[in-house]
This record gives C-alpha cells, sequence and structure tokens, in this order.
C-alpha cells in the first residue's frame, strides 16, 4: 500500500508539470494583458515599458516560466501583481472557505440523496420511486445559479432577508458562519444529490439481483442487515467514485455560488485572477487545485480498500 | 512510615529551626550595638559643624539683604514691562482660542453610524498613484487628498493646499499647505512630503498613472523654500495643471508607509476624512472615520463606510431591498427591477462620459469625409438612447454638457438629426450608391454593445453591411491600442478640462486619437488652447476646435449617459457628481 501511494504521488510530477506549462500557455495566448488592465485608458508607451520591467514581462517567456516554476517548487507561489498580497497564503485561505462551503455541500447531498437512492431502489417503479426520481431530474438540470437567485429573490421579498454580506470565519463567529453558509451549501448539495442519487439507485438496482444477495435473504437474515451489510456496502464502489469526483471539482468549482453570496472563496479568487489577468494568482490556484484533485482521488482509491477487502494494490 | 517515626522527624525539624534562630538573633544583637555606637559619633561631629555653618550663615544672610533691596529695584521695573507683555499674549491667545471654538463649533460632531457600500467589483488595491479600477478610487477617494480638488462645476477648490499662485509664464505653482493636516499615523503633512509623493509619481520605476501629460508628467522640477510652501516648475506652460494635480492618481502620500512597506498596495499612507481598515479580498474593504482630520467640510460624517464586493447584480439589488445594505451600484437594467413598493431610492447625474462611433479616418472608405458624414446622417439617436439605456441618456457631443460652458450644443447640428435621403446622397457622391461592407467592433459593456446592434440595422438603411464583432474586453483594448478599427463604438470620458476632451481623443498627437484623425488647425488649437490662461479666451479657441471636429465628423457621438445608484430611504444628502461621486461629506442614515 506505501509503494502504492508513494508511486501515486511521483505520478503528480508529470501531471504538475504538464497543468503548469498548460495554464502559462493559456494565460500568455488570451488576448489582453495585465499591464492593459493596469492602466486602462491612460496607457502610454512609456507606462506600458515601465510596468513590464516592474512585473518581469520584459524578459523571455521561458524564463519568465521558469522563474515561476522554481518558486512555486518551493511552495512560493509569487505575489499579485495587482494587490501585491503573497499569492500562496491567499490560496490556503480561501481554500479553507470553499472546502467548508463544499464539504456541507456534500453532506446535504448525502443526507438527501443516500436515503431516498435507497428507497427508490428498494421500491422501484412505486410512486415513491417515480417521485423521487422526477426530484433527482429536477436537481441534475436546475442550474445553480437559478435556484440560488430565485432563493435569494424569495428571501427578500417574502421575508425581508438577505445572508449577510461581510464573511465570517468559521471559527471566528460559527452561528454568523452557518448563517452565510447554510443556503449556498444547500443550492450546492441539492445539484450534487441529484446525481448521487440516480448513482445510488442504479447501483443498488444491480446489486440486489446479485445471487448473493437472494442467498443472503435465503439464509433468514433480517432485511437491514440485508440491504446495509450486503446490498449497500457492494454497491457504494461507484457512488464513492462519483462523490470523490465532486468533492474535487466543488473545490474550484462553486464559483457561481460564491459570487452570488459573495463567498470569497477559492473559486472567487481564481475568477477575480483571470478577469484582471493576474498570471501569479491564476496559475497558484490552477495548480492548487490539480494537487487537490488528484490528492482526493488517491484518497478515494484508498478508500475502495477498506470497503472492497478483495481490492488490493500490493 | 508509622505515627511515632513522624511524630520524631517533626520534633527533630522544630528543634534544628530553634537552635538556627537563636544563633541568627545574637549575632545580629552584636551588630545592632557596633551600629548605635558609630551613629552616636557622627551626631557629636554634625552638632560641631552646624554650629559653624550658622555662624557663616549669619553673615551671609546679611549680604544677602543689601543684594535683595537692590534686586527688588530691577525686579519691579522688569515686572511692569512681563505683566504688559503677558497681558498682550493673553489677549491674542484669548482671539485665537475664539476662532478656534468657532471653527470647532462648525465641525459635525454626530456621525450617523456604518454606511454598507455593495459594489459592482473588486478593487485591485489601493495605491492611489497605481491603482486606477472603480472599486479601488471609490475607497481611495475616502483615504486619500490631494492638493486641491474640483467643484461641480469644475472650478478648483482648496485642499491640501489652502491657497496657490500662477506664474505669469505658466510655467510655476506655488500651493501653500494647509499647517493642520496630518497623516493618519499622525505626522504633520509638510511640503517635503508633497515634493516626495510629486516625486513618487515621476519616478520611471513606479510607472504610476500620474506620470503623463494629463496629469503630474509635466513637473521638471520641485522646491520647498518652507515647511508649508511647494513650489512645482513645469516643462511647458500649463493652464490646466490645476485640475490635473485634483486628480486622485495626484495624492499626498505618507514617505514612512511607503518606504517601509514597499508599496501601497493594502497599506494607509494618506491624510483623508477615512482610514484603510479591515480588508478581506473578494468579501469587503472596510474604512474608519479619521477624527484628527484637518478639514471641516470633508470631515467623516459616518463612523465607518464598509464596502462589500458584490458582483452579482440581482443579490446587490436583493440585499439593499431586505435591509443588509444601503448603497449598491446599479445600471439601467437594474432600474426596471426595481418595483414601486421596493423601498428603494435612485439616485444618478450625468456623467461626463460619452458614447461614440470612432471611424478610421486613414482606412477607406471613412477617410472621405462625406461618407463620414453620411454616417452621421444615418443615426437615429434617439432611437438608440431608447433601446440602449432606457431613454435614460441625453444626445450629446465630445464635451458633454456635464462640462458647462465649455459644451457645444451638438442637436444644432444639422447631421445630428437623421436624414437617410442625405445620407444616400452623401455616400452616392463619395463613390459609394450601394453602399459598402464594413466592420463595427464593440465590447467591454452592455452600452457598447446595444449601440453597436441599433446603428448596425441604422446603417443597413443606407446600404451599409456592417458586420458587428462583439470582442473580449482584453481583445477589444488591444484593438483599440492598435488602433484596428473600421469603425469602433467606445465609452470615452470628457475629463475636467476640454484640453483633454479635445486634445487628447482627436488632435494628431493625442494617445487616444484611435481615429487617426489628424487637422492641423485642431492642432494648433489644442497648442493655443493649453497655454491660454483667460478663460474667455480659452472658451472661444475650444469652441472652434470643437466645431471643426464635428463638421469633419471625425466621429459620431450618439449619448452622455447617466450613472445611478440605488439606496435605502434612509440614505439622506448624497448627491453624486461628475466631479466627485464619492464625497460623502455631510451624508447621513436616519435611524
Amino acid at each position: 500500500m506505501r509503494d502504492y501511494i508513494i508511486r501515486r504521488l511521483l505520478g503528480l510530477i508529470p501531471i504538475l508539470i504538464g497543468i503548469s506549462l498548460a495554464i502559462f500557455i493559456i494565460m500568455q495566448l488570451i488576448p489582453g494583458d495585465v499591464v492593459s488592465g493596469i492602466l486602462g485608458i491612460e496607457q502610454t508607451p512609456e507606462l506600458r515599458a515601465m510596468w513590464e520591467k516592474k512585473l518581469g514581462l520584459d524578459k523571455p517567456l521561458v524564463e519568465q516560466y521558469l522563474t515561476w516554476i522554481g518558486k512555486a517548487v518551493t511552495g512560493d507561489f509569487g505575489e499579485s501583481f495587482r494587490t501585491g498580497a503573497p499569492v500562496f497564503p491567499e490560496i490556503m485561505s480561501r481554500f479553507r472557505i470553499s472546502a467548508e462551503l463544499a464539504i456541507m455541500g456534500c453532506i446535504f447531498a448525502w443526507i438527501i440523496a443516500l436515503p431516498l437512492g435507497i428507497i427508490s431502489a428498494l421500491k422501484r417503479n412505486s410512486v415513491i420511486d417515480r417521485v423521487v426520481r422526477v426530484i433527482a431530474l429536477m436537481g441534475v438540470s436546475i442550474p445553480n445559479f437559478a435556484s440560488a437567485t430565485l432563493i435569494i429573490l424569495f428571501l427578500a421579498k417574502g421575508f425581508n432577508y438577505h445572508t449577510p454580506v461581510k464573511y465570517v470565519g468559521l471559527f471566528e463567529n460559527f452561528g454568523t458562519n452557518m448563517e452565510i453558509m447554510v443556503i449556498p451549501a444547500f443550492i450546492l448539495g441539492s445539484v450534487m444529490a441529484g446525481s448521487v442519487m440516480r448513482m445510488t439507485r442504479s447501483s443498488m438496482l444491480e446489486v440486489l439481483r446479485q445471487d448473493y444477495i437472494k442467498a443472503v435473504r435465503a439464509k433468514g437474515a433480517p432485511e437491514r442487515v440485508t440491504i446495509f451489510r450486503h446490498a449497500f456496502r457492494n454497491s457504494s464502489i461507484p457512488i464513492i467514485t462519483l462523490i470523490g469526483m465532486q468533492i474535487g471539482s466543488l473545490m474550484g468549482g462553486t464559483v457561481v455560488i460564491e459570487q452570488i453570496f459573495s463567498i470569497p472563496g477559492l473559486g472567487q479568487y481564481t475568477l477575480t485572477g483571470i478577469n484582471q489577468r493576474d498570471y501569479p494568482v491564476v496559475q497558484g490556484c490552477v495548480l492548487f487545485i490539480a494537487v487537490l484533485y488528484v490528492v482526493i482521488n488517491l484518497l478515494v482509491d484508498i478508500l475502495y480498500t477498506y470497503i472492497d477487502p478483495r481490492i488490493s494494490y500490493n | 512510615m508509622k505515627k511515632q517515626n513522624i511524630l520524631s522527624i517533626v520534633l527533630a525539624i522544630v528543634a534544628v529551626a530553634a537552635i538556627v534562630f537563636c544563633i541568627v538573633g545574637n549575632g545580629q544583637k552584636a551588630d545592632l550595638q557596633k551600629q548605635v555606637d558609630e551613629l552616636n559619633a557622627k551626631v557629636a561631629s554634625l552638632t560641631k559643624e552646624l554650629e559653624t555653618a550658622k555662624s557663616d550663615a549669619e553673615a551671609a544672610a546679611k549680604e544677602a539683604a543689601e543684594a535683595l533691596e537692590a534686586a527688588k529695584k530691577t525686579a519691579e521695573e522688569e515686572l511692569n514691562a512681563a505683566v504688559k507683555a503677558a497681558e498682550e499674549a493673553a489677549q491674542k491667545a484669548a482671539e485665537e482660542a475664539a476662532k478656534a471654538a468657532e471653527e470647532a463649533a462648525k465641525t459635525p460632531v454626530e456621525r450617523s453610524g456604518v454606511l454598507r457600500y455593495g459594489m459592482e467589483t473588486e478593487p485591485a488595491g489601493f495605491d492611489p498613484h497605481t491603482c486606477s479600477s472603480h472599486a479601488s478610487i471609490r475607497v481611495m477617494s475616502q483615504v486619500y487628498n490631494q492638493l486641491v480638488d474640483l467643484d461641480e462645476n469644475l472650478v478648483v477648490i482648496p485642499e491640501l493646499a489652502r491657497s496657490w499662485e500662477v506664474g505669469e509664464d505658466l510655467k510655476t505653482y506655488t500651493f501653500h499647505l494647509a499647517e493642520n493636516a496630518t497623516f493618519h499615523s499622525g505626522r504633520k503633512v509638510t511640503a517635503e512630503d508633497v515634493k516626495y509623493s510629486f516625486e513618487r509619481i515621476l519616478s520611471p520605476e513606479l510607472g504610476a498613472l500620474g506620470n503623463s501629460a494629463s496629469y503630474a508628467g509635466d513637473v521638471e522640477s520641485i522646491e520647498t523654500p518652507d515647511e508649508y510652501t511647494v513650489v512645482m516648475h513645469l516643462k511647458n506652460p500649463s493652464v490646466t495643471f490645476l485640475s490635473n494635480v485634483s486628480s486622485i492618481y495626484c495624492s499626498i502620500v505618507d514617505k514612512d508607509v511607503v518606504e517601509a512597506k514597499g508599496n501601497l498596495l493594502q497599506d494607509d499612507g494618506g491624510t483623508g476624512p477615512y482610514t484603510l481598515g479591515e480588508y478581506v479580498p473578494d468579501n469587503h474593504v472596510f474604512v474608519n472615520a479619521y477624527d484628527a482630520h484637518f478639514d471641516d467640510a470633508y470631515k467623516a460624517s459616518f463612523d465607518a463606510i464598509e464596502f462589500y464586493t458584490m458582483t452579482d447584480a440581482n443579490s446587490r439589488l436583493n440585499a439593499l431591498r431586505a435591509g443588509t445594505i444601503d448603497l449598491i451600484v446599479a445600471d439601467t437594467a437594474m432600474l426596471e427591477l426595481v418595483k414601486p413598493e421596493d423601498p428603494i431610492q435612485e439616485i444618478s447625474y450625468q456623467t461626463r462620459d460619452y458614447y461614440a462611433l470612432f471611424m478610421n479616418c486613414t482606412r477607406a472608405p471613412f477617410d472621405d469625409v462625406r461618407v463620414r458624414q453620411a454616417i452621421n446622417y444615418a443615426l437615429n439617436r434617439e432611437e438608440i438612447i431608447d433601446f440602449a439605456f432606457n431613454g435614460q441618456a441625453a444626445v450629446s457631443g465630445f464635451v458633454p454638457a456635464s462640462m458647462g460652458h465649455w459644451a457645444v450644443d451638438v442637436t444644432e447640428k444639422d447631421y445630428y438629426t437623421q436624414n437617410i435621403e442625405k445620407a444616400k446622397a452623401l455616400l452616392a457622391e463619395a463613390g459609394y450608391p450601394d453602399g459598402f461592407e464594413t466592420v463595427i467592433t464593440v465590447g467591454l459593456n452592455d452600452g457598447i454593445r446595444d449601440i453597436g446592434m441599433v446603428v448596425q440595422q441604422q446603417l443597413e438603411a443606407i446600404g451599409i453591411k456592417a458586420d458587428v464583432q462583439n470582442e473580449e474586453n482584453a481583445t477589444y483594448i488591444d484593438k483599440w491600442k492598435a488602433h484596428d478599427l473600421d469603425i469602433m463604438v467606445c465609452q470615452n470620458g470628457a475629463g475636467s478640462d476640454p484640453n483633454r476632451g479635445v486634445a487628447f481623443f482627436f488632435s494628431s498627437t493625442g494617445s487616444a486619437n484611435i481615429q487617426n484623425y489628424s487637422n492641423a488647425r485642431v492642432d494648433e488649437l489644442c497648442v493655443l488652447g493649453a497655454g491660454e490662461a483667460d478663460v474667455e479666451k480659452r472658451e472661444a479657441i475650444y469652441k472652434e476646435a470643437i466645431n471643426i471636429i464635428l463638421d469633419e465628423c471625425a466621429t459620431a457621438t450618439v449619448a452622455c449617459p447617466k450613472a445611478y445608484f440605488l439606496a435605502s430611504p434612509k440614505l439622506q444628502g448624497y448627491a453624486p457628481n461628475a466631479s466627485s461621486t464619492s464625497n460623502f461629506a455631510g451624508v447621513t442614515l436616519a435611524k
């Protein structure tokens, strides 16, 4: 197992080199640059040259890339061109916020999706199954920006309420933090719940048809044991794969919700960086999200071995 | 351990302690006796000395009495003089105190809580010399002061400089600074700080926005004859220098902070009515009232202003509805969403921006003035304003009516009224009876994009087939920079002086002359205007230039838009204008 983990982590190196190169090239290819953004209409050739020199953009691209990647390896992602703030500490503080949002979203999704998915599989083609399937379809198909906007409008018009606009950290004030995070997390969760519910249902159905379930039932095991110990556990591999992927994508993918609810998360940071052509910020964020994605997938793979002892990486 | 053993150990300890105490006590007794003897001897010798001193003192007292008599006489004379001087000084001080009290009485003591302001974008740093984003400027306006300011009629008014003189050659500007102004660190603002700030702006390493001819770029040298006087020498004569340095890009900054922190992107080196407070990027930045601000006219009227980044327009509007926010930046699309029953007030002002079609005067067919005139005739500007601005804008030239007496009323010009027949005739005359194909470049904002769409339809009526290319912001700016255009719809700022509105966009050397327009007389007039101090003469010069440009149709201006804010009805006294959109002095929030 240890060898496997080391192998996987080593495999991260070429991936990161590839991603860092890709994001560096993409940032160079998108039209417009940070200097135009900073100077706007006040731009003159002299001012432009001053800024290019100041930001090191007058150097050859290869040199720019090597300087950046050389520092990034040591955890120094440089400083934001626009605000002067060091990028790495900012990423870490934003990551905590996005992670909280993502985890809360997942909890909501599991609370809704897993029981409903199981019930739906057990009562196949019943009224409950149909209702659950419709709900799941709605969850998957209503984009979260639409549901978020509708919920905000409903709360403002109906109850004169809006979530607090001043962000407060989880450990600063738990109550206010929850007031800020619960609604966005629920919206994120409801979208995730749709696909998790569908996956749970189909995966359960598949397992329930297996002979060993019949054997367990014939043995006279109680239904609760049949479902949770035998059926659900065996059907959870694809569900966990799906959830792992969702958590990974949520880390950088909560941007729309973060924007609507003014939550200063990682997605918002990346987006502001892209809009301002703030190269160190965008490159740092993308690299960080890539590492995170790979690590979460690794954790999911390790989790398989606990759920299904037949899986072994030795 | 047995009880008896314990008892015997305790007894032993007590016995040892008693012995030690006795030994130490005896030793001390002997020492004390010795000290007493010594002291007795000392007392005897001191008594002797005292007797000698007594007789000496009697002699000295006699001498002193004589000296005193003499001194008394002189002292009486001096005292009279001193009393007189003191009386005069006291009177002066009383007068000054009365003045100060009078001034203090003017100071508004009561502040109305906290103003919560929802902005549409994230500020990009807070260094007034290098940050140009709207959101940054809103915050920096509270934290920094300039030498002078402009009122809503574009008249220069004092800020850190309480008075100034302009040399006859228009190249020497002398500023007299407020003597009570302090940086937020508490340090007094002196002439050296002004010198430092301008030298920072002009340093080639910084790339400051104020380092161009439109702002402080013309400063050649700076002298500080005394602590509160600054003399600036310019490279060229300029009548616009005062309004140039009223820009936020020419703010006076604290040398100590800049040197300690390297820049002001995240730090406060200002003198303004508010200090820079908590900043959580992508969420909020707070500014807090600075009690020691030097100017009553700009004193903080809130304990704090909280700026929130709320990029989602719906979220801003609903937060305002729910009372979580007091003031938000709005646009015309948002106005439609406000229902009469919503507890929301609308605040607007006519900007000094204008939307216009810029045509490339060096690229066929726009190099023919008749084609440019035809395009002007083809436009129905009211229809454009209805579609792009919900009717909320005024037909305008490139020196809009909000610039007061400098403006020229374009509606009096024939080609600002749609005339399709005339347009077609002009096109035919220019050799394009069936029109031609062209490209309209749009981007940046909805106003520009909407204008592009309507203009495309309107040009079709005279046979011009225009392909509207909607560019991503940065590409749009790249094309703007490269003057790569057939027709480009732009939003420009006419600035605070016609010199910018005319020379910056229409002189051959103007940095924003993206249409490559060139007219020798206009160039000449721009030079004349920049060096003319007499306002009436200047007005005549610029109006001549404006009329030439309008008649040659170097551009087809469309509209001067309004800027909108939505606010809680509790917000009172907020009256933004084109000169100052973020002045909250005197603004209150009813409870």
